[in-house]
């Protein structure tokens, strides 16, 4: 696991504290703070919400691993994900997907070497009547044809 | 302010209803769910914001949900004072200023509109009164409750959705919101409450369908200090996303229903736990939260009634597995997600071990309509065991997706054909899937089944959360099968060994079976490890996830089997077994990578007998054939195809030069013999296919040689004789007889020939009969005559007397055949006239090249005008020059002639090589067998049969003049024809495509060699000699060439 951020583990204490109380029960949704604040979860903030809650390392690494939501690598700057529903399969998401993946150079979970992009494939965002559907970042992007990749990923330097 | 009394909530009722259904102004809505807003809904409603600021105009924008019709979002829905109101489709920010800007203007955009309401009010509003008058309709817009799409639509849990603002309580109360809450609080005990539900017959919506009524019931007989209400939001079936519409668009329908059952229950504390993925539904949620506890609908004293009850959100990290109740609740306490045994229920010991309710979003949204409206009324919706409404997503292949409520009970046809009006781009349809993935697929054979509880699971499908993805017939089900366990095995809790590791094996052999290598023994390898799966796994999620792999496998085995035994994928997905583009784009479907592949091994002989396995003219095919083949080659892309059609010829070559082409077996003697008219290469492919399957077979050709125009409308230096003599040899060892100089129609009838016995035929006469210029002089002269007799005289070595100047009319390859064996006959002066430019012309860049080295001038872009002659003798061709126009119905540019450029060619012959048509004086029953508009025989375009069930037609006599290719291809389909007419099987094929025959491993080269290989040039006879000899002008490839050729292969077979 890399290292290099600067954890403000003042800000991260004040979170706790504050909006989850120090209740064990929202370990969860601490982590899902941390997750979005730094786009993964770094090792160090593992450490700290372990101790801070009183819950055994293990158990936060079994949560952090458990649900999807948490990565533990950093990740790019823009987040591709690319739905993967049943809807968006049917319509033919699989080829989004390989043209993605090629114009990336990457594989769907992994990120560029310049940290630009992290392409991830995902199960239903819920729009399934505008199929196939890709979201980057915030944005979200429906009927999507095989040509129409290039031009949205341009967007995002 | 805290609304305390039923005064207040009237109170706000009657404040509300004026801006929500009679703004002062014009009121624009924008439908701003999720999917609203990812086809643009935000974008176009900040332009409007930008575009008109202030409120000083009357106009005023809101926001709202969806009304379901995602195919067509952004929707804008547009009120004013005295004008319909009007729902508008497809609203970009590229649309919404010319859309308001009209509005403003009085015009109402009727060609925008998606429909016009009738009756905005909901199922709680029956005091309001409609507030569209009915004299205010327009006339020329459709009402939005007729159209199909909603036409049978109730709507009771999306009640809201799309009609107010989500973020707005007071727009909620005006249609009806929280009435029901005040009358349970002030009226009803809580065992009331109970029966109520109980009577109405609710059930769960997110998948289960326990009865509501009763898992209440059980929760309030429980003891305990804290009880739980939960809302399950974690709506995690691919292909359902109801809740997530109800909870962006109505998120006080479920807080209200969560209130009544949480008084019910008797608990005080509530969560709600949605998924993450849900953004938005999240924020709204928290918003309506706050807002019914700022008006005392949330809180320690709810409505003046001393009744407390307070609800949090938990938001879900991304498990499937947390949909079932025991995960959800370990969820909810910031565990890991793993379900536990049920041997104690979640109502006795749930979240934090104490009894906790569990319904879902769409359940709780249905609680309040029941409480007002009384539980006979929901009861009389529905079916005897399935009551009232339920939501499905209707996506997939279907042309209207989007979210339809509907009574239980509707059959899914109408859902599928009416509501969401059939399949996308006019494919057929194949299959429904329901209820994600532990549900199923339901075939087309089922779709009158009406949709309740019941009727879903007796199909090997579930009801589920109500997702229904259409699919059509290129969603390959084993695919679909693979892809749900896929899914499931990345969802899995690990908990169970059944599950854990029983998925893993199912998604293996799935695999296996789409990649092509399945085994005959897989199916019951499936069927084994479902069974298992289903009976011993710890929790709902392992129990149902063989329902996808056991509902393919009950209504689709046949695709099951075509992957394993064809090694076939029926609709073309999986990639290991789809063809490569090269095949697919080749007449007779020739396994071309596999013996492109089989040459790099030097495996020739085994090359050639893989394609004579769908190709009786290997030979002849690599030297004419057209290659369309090689259009398709990827590598074309990249530098050059392959030499497709050459490496054919070399394999052809080197196998007839070394031991021959195999006798491919016969089946066993049949009885019925079968009379093939024509022996061309349509007809004698019929007759090779047919004598291997057992028939004896007869073929009649008028001519003194067989083999059609093989023989005599192509050129020796081309074709040599020889070669097409080897390969029918091939055929006649199979049986076959040819019958020379035997014209049918002249000699024989096909009368004689069934008084003969003979069961069924087939014609493939050609098309021999050469069209005319139909231009001045054209037949006032000697010297003018067509292609195809010439060639046939020449070939035939019968005397042609055409003297010194040639001019041949065309751009085909007959007409390059024409003069280049007139160059061998020794004219001094060949020319060709052709309309077009080279770019135009039929033949092929090698063939017009040729032609022009031997001395062939060609003149481009020249339509001929007039034969003038002297003494009945033909001298000169005039001509015109041409530009070239707009495109023509063959997609090629049309020659338009240039006035002034007349010119004249001198000419002792004029040869026209302009296309031929059918001779069919040649077959006296021409009529009753049915012809064309076009004279050709009139054939089933799938079957050839024809109008008389025992003949069937193919070749040139059916299409017009084409190629040997296709002539083939149209043999081997009359031979599955005619053998299934023979065997009394239905002629109907389901799906034709052609079959991949082997996988031969990759020739080893490094990438980089591969990469700089080149496309071999033909080695040619030099020019001087191909002008004086009719020898094979092409000398074919060396082995090396071949051999280097086939490493350039991309191997498309394999990689898709």
């Amino acid at each position: 696991m890399e290292q290099a951020h600067d954890l403000d583990l003042m800000r991260l204490d004040t979170l706790i504290e504050e909006k989850f109380d120090n209740n064990p029960e929202a370990l969860i949704m601490v982590l899902q703070e941390v997750n979005a604040e730094y786009n993964y979860v770094p090792q160090e903030a593992l450490r700290y919400v372990a101790e801070k809650l009183d819950i055994p390392l293990s158990t936060v690494y079994s949560i952090a691993t458990f649900y999807k939501a948490f990565h533990l690598e950093p990740r790019g700057k823009h987040i591709i994900s690319q739905c993967l529903g049943t809807a968006c399969h049917v319509r033919g998401a699989v080829r989004i997907k390989d043209k993605i993946e090629s114009l990336l150079s990457i594989k769907a979970g992994e990120t560029t070497e310049d940290m630009r992009y992290t392409f991830e494939s995902v199960r239903c965002l819920g729009c399934c009547g505008l199929g196939p559907v890709v979201k980057v970042d915030e944005d979200v992007y429906s009927n999507v044809e095989r040509d129409h990749v290039d031009k949205i990923l341009e967007k995002y330097q | 302010m805290k609304i305390r009394t039923l005064q207040d909530l009237e109170d706000i009722k009657n404040k509300t209803l004026h801006s929500l259904y009679h703004p002062d102004g014009i009121k624009v809505n924008f439908g701003m769910a999720a999917c609203g807003i990812a086809a643009g809904a935000k974008k176009a409603m900040a332009k409007a914001q930008e575009e008109w600021p202030a409120s000083g105009n009357g106009l005023r924008f809101a926001q709202t949900g969806c009304l379901g019709l995602c195919q067509e979002e952004p929707l804008v829905d547009i009120l004013e004072p005295g004008a319909p109101r009007i729902v508008y489709k497809h609203i970009t920010e590229e649309e919404i200023s010319e859309l308001i800007n009209a509005r403003l203007k009085g015009d109402l955009k009727e060609k925008w509109a998606l429909g016009q309401f009738r009756d905005p009010r909901s199922v709680l509003e029956e005091d309001t009164p409609n507030p569209i008058p009915e004299g205010l309709l327009a006339k020329n817009i459709p009402i939005l409750e007729e159209i199909p799409f909603y036409s049978k639509q109730l709507k009771v849990a999306l009640r809201n959705c799309g009609y107010l603002d989500p973020d707005n309580i007071e727009e909620y109360i005006a249609r009806g919101g929280f009435f029901a809450l005040h009358g349970c609080l002030a009226d009803l005990q809580p065992t009331d409450i109970i029966e109520i539900i109980k009577a109405s017959g609710l059930r769960g919506r997110g998948g289960g369908g326990f009865p509501t009524g009763i898992k209440w019931e059980s929760c309030r007989k429980v003891h305990g200090e804290e009880k739980y209400a939960i809302c399950n939001a974690d709506e995690g079936d691919p292909g359902a996303y109801m809740d997530r519409s109800i909870l962006e668009g109505d998120p006080f329908s479920v807080i209200e229903g969560m209130i009544i059952g949480a008084y019910a229950i008797g608990s005080h504390e509530g969560y709600i736990y949605v998924r993450n993925e849900y953004p938005l539904a999240v924020r709204r949620l928290i918003g309506a939260i706050k807002k019914a506890e700022a008006y005392g609908l949330l809180g320690p004293d709810i409505i003046g009634s001393g009744f407390a009850f307070s609800i949090r959100i938990s938001t879900g990290a991304g498990a499937f597995v947390c949909g079932e109740s025991t995960a959800l609740m370990s969820s909810l306490e910031g565990k890991v997600g793993r379900p536990r045994a049920k041997y104690v229920h979640t109502v006795e010991k749930g979240f934090h071990d104490s009894p906790s309710t569990l319904n879902n979003v769409e359940t709780w949204a249905n609680v309040p309509v029941i409480l007002a409206k009384g539980a006979d009324w929901y009861a009389s919706l529905g079916t005897e065991r399935s009551k009232g409404t339920k939501v499905f997503s209707l996506v997939g292949k279907v042309r209207n997706s989007g979210l339809v409520e509907i009574p239980m009970g509707t059959p899914l046809r109408e859902i599928i054909f009416d509501m969401g009006n059939g399949i996308l781009d006019g494919r057929k349809f194949k299959a429904v899937q329901t209820g994600g993935p532990s549900g199923g697929c339901i075939p087309e054979e089922l779709i009158d089944t009406p949709v309740d509880y019941e009727q879903l699971t007796n199909l090997g499908s579930i009801m589920g959360s109500g997702g229904m993805i259409v699919m059509d017939q290129d969603t390959c089900m084993v695919n679909l099968a693979r892809y749900f366990m896929e899914f499931l095995v990345e969802e899995s809790c690990g908990q169970c060994v059944p599950c854990r590791e029983g998925l893993k094996r199912l998604l293996q052999v799935l695999t296996d079976i789409c990649e092509g290598n399945g085994r005959e023994e897989d199916l019951g390898l499936l069927e084994e490890l479902s069974a298992l799966l289903r009976d011993v796994s710890l929790c709902g999620l392992g129990k149902t996830a063989p329902n996808p792999v056991m509902s393919t496998l009950r209504y689709f085995r046949d695709e099951y089997e075509a992957h394993i035994r064809d090694r076939q994928c029926p609709a073309l997905v999986c990639r290991g077994l789809v063809p490569a583009p090269c095949q697919m784009a080749c007449p007779a479907g020739i396994d071309i990578p596999s013996y492109v592949a089989l040459i790099g091994h030097a495996r020739y002989k085994d090359a050639i007998e893989l394609i004579r396995e769908d190709n009786p003219f290997p030979w002849v095919c690599g030297l004419i054939c057209v290659h369309p083949c090689e259009k398709a080659c990827r590598r074309g892309e990249i530098d050059a195809p392959i030499s497709i059609k050459d490496l054919k010829g070399f394999a052809a070559e080197y196998a007839l030069k070394t031991a021959g082409y195999e006798k491919k077996p016969v089946a066993s003697h049949r009885e019925e013999k079968v009379a093939i008219i024509g022996s061309g290469p349509a007809g004698l492919t019929v007759a090779y296919y047919l004598a291997r399957e057992g028939y004896p077979v007869t073929v009649f050709e008028a001519e003194s040689v067989p083999g059609g125009m093989l023989s005599l409308g192509i050129p020796e230096y081309r074709l040599p004789r020889r070669i097409i003599a080897r390969e029918i040899e091939s055929i006649k060892a199979l049986g076959v007889e040819i019958k020379t100089n035997t014209a049918i129609g002249k000699d024989l009838t096909l009368d004689d020939l069934r008084g003969q016995g003979f069961a069924a035929f087939f014609l493939g006469i050609g098309a021999s009969k050469g069209f005319g210029l139909n231009i001045e002089g054209e037949s006032d002269f000697d010297g003018v005559i067509d292609c195809i007799s010439f060639l046939k005289k020449v070939n035939l070595s019968e005397e042609v007397n055409i003297g010194q100047r040639m001019v041949v009319v065309g751009g085909g390859y007959s007409s390059m055949d024409t003069s280049r064996t007139c160059i061998r006959l020794g004219v001094p002066e060949v020319s060709i006239v052709y309309r077009r430019s080279k770019d135009e012309a039929p033949a092929s860049k090698e063939e017009i090249q040729a032609a022009q080295e031997e001395g062939v001038r060609i003149h481009f872009l020249t339509i001929p005008k007039r034969v003038k002659g002297r003494d009945g003798k033909v001298t000169h061709l005039e001509c015109m020059k041409a530009d070239l126009g707009k495109q023509d119905e063959s997609g090629r540019r049309r020659p338009v002639p240039v006035k002034g450029t007349e010119f004249d060619i001198e000419a002792d012959s004029i040869i026209l090589a302009i296309g031929q048509s059918v001779d069919l004086g040649l077959i006296i029953e021409a009529r009753e067998i049915g012809v064309t508009s076009r004279s050709t025989f009139q054939v089933e375009p799938e079957t050839l049969q024809t109008d008389m069930p025992d003949v069937f037609a193919g070749g040139d006599c059916v299409t017009g003049p084409s190629t040997v290719i296709e002539a083939i291809a149209a043999g081997k389909k009359a031979a599955k024809s005619i053998h299934r007419y023979l065997r009394g099987e239905s002629l109907e094929e389901k799906i034709y495509h052609p079959v991949k025959r082997m996988k031969v491993e990759e020739i080893e080269v490094i990438k980089e060699e591969r990469e700089t290989l080149k496309r071999p040039d033909m080695p040619l006879l030099p020019v001087e000699k191909r002008k004086s000899t009719f020898e094979k002008a092409e000398l074919g490839l060396t082995e090396e060439m071949a051999r280097n050729e086939a490493k350039r292969c991309l191997r498309c077979d394999l990689h898709g």
